[in-house]
């Protein structure tokens, strides 16, 4: 563990960087806030500026107005997101129905048992390493039953993900909102 | 804009993802009848239409899902039960026994009968085994019923958006064509003007 003084230098020596140099570095720093995921692109840049681009003219329809295509831009992001989401959602319910569960094996199958367990360990006995709890033993075989089954396991996953999948509903929404009142207020200046 | 034109455009980005026991056929159905009943038109009305698709579907896997996940805590609900209602003060729990009979009930007459009896000593009939079983399953039921509300929620925010989206269009037309008609008694004015001075 560093002392107080190697952290002190070390937060010292982190004011004077100027942040990654190498591409490598600086790849890596990009993932430095990652939570869900959601929010970095997983297309190339490139692609999914086409493809926004491409939605984004079909939404604006023939305005050629710069802040309508903009907003329709937003709208177009928000709606290749939202499809993401759901193509996510999806890949959750297949995973959790093919390995049984999201997250990896766990040790124990209730609270009390861990309790048991670190109890004699602190007592001094050397229990015998439980074997993990197989998720798949309590999976029912029938194909319906399976999925049914596998969306109660991704539930918590998505909860989340169905917060998110509103937020970007509601963006692009207003969007649509915005180009409609911009279309409007156009041709009333006419 | 043609409806297959906004369809391919939309395919790309807006047709969801199925799972391994759901058919493209009754997908595609299903968007086929409410393209059929809101006649979208336009690209923005037929993306909605296909987000609204999306959230039925969506809607119609989790509902089955809530009364599969019903359905499959049947046994271990009625197991919960016999344990309780079987047993006499002096004895001890009959596990075992439970789950056989729990197991039988589902295609045995006979258990389903000696089930029927030990239910009926405490004036409780088939409709407690269901009581337990969703009570076992309540927290799943509970998220699965946020999400549906918020799926119900989304389709009638899509759904308003297109009835925004076209009365604002009427809206725009009728200003329009208001302007157009105010504008006509000073074209009218003007013109006997200029011709009575000539």
């Amino acid at each position: 563990m560093a002392t107080e003084r190697q952290i002190a230098a070390n937060r010292r020596n982190a004011g004077k960087s100027a942040g990654p140099r190498s591409r490598a570095g600086k790849r890596r720093a990009r993932s430095n806030a990652y939570r869900h995921g959601l929010t970095t692109a997983i297309m190339p840049g490139a692609t999914l500026a086409r493809q926004v681009e491409k939605l984004a003219r079909k939404i604006a329809g023939n305005a050629r107005d710069e802040i309508v295509l903009e907003l329709a831009r937003d709208a177009a992001y928000a709606e290749i997101e939202l499809a993401r989401v759901r193509r996510v959602k999806v890949a959750l319910i297949e995973r959790a129905a093919a390995l049984a569960a999201l997250g990896t094996p766990r040790l124990f199958n209730s609270a009390q048992e861990a309790i048991r367990f670190l109890n004699s360990v602190v007592q001094g006995k050397t229990p015998a390493m439980p074997n993990p709890v197989d998720p798949s033993a309590t999976m029912p075989t029938e194909e319906v039953e399976r999925t049914a089954e596998a969306i109660r396991r991704a539930l918590p996953e998505l909860v989340k993900l169905d917060r998110y999948e509103s937020r970007a509903a509601a963006r692009r929404d207003k969007a649509v909102r915005q180009i409609i009142k911009s279309r409007i207020s156009k041709k009333i200046n006419l | 804009m043609s409806q297959s034109s906004a369809g391919r455009a939309l395919e790309l980005i807006s047709r969801p993802g199925l799972t391994i026991t759901e058919s493209a056929g009754d997908y595609d159905s299903l968007v086929k009848s409410l393209q059929q009943e809101i006649s979208p038109r336009g690209f923005i009305e037929h993306m909605y239409v296909a987000d609204m698709s999306a959230i039925v579907w969506e809607s119609l896997r989790l509902r089955r899902c809530a009364a599969a996940i019903i359905n499959m805590a049947f046994r271990a609900a009625l197991k919960n039960l016999l344990v309780q209602f079987w047993k006499n003060p002096d004895e001890p729990a009959p596990y075992q026994e439970s789950e056989v009979l729990a197991f039988e009930w589902f295609t045995d007459p006979n258990a389903k009968q000696r089930v029927a009896e030990i239910l009926n000593k405490f004036h409780l009939d088939e409709t407690a085994i269901e009581a337990e079983a969703i009570r076992s399953v309540a927290a799943d039921l509970e998220l699965l019923d946020r999400m549906l509300m918020s799926l119900e929620a989304r389709r009638n925010r899509a759904l308003r958006s297109i009835a925004d989206y076209r009365a604002s269009f009427a809206e725009k037309v009728q200003q329009v064509s208001d302007r157009i008609i105010n504008a006509e008694p000073l074209l009218r004015i003007r013109q006997p003007a200029g011709g009575a001075s000539a």
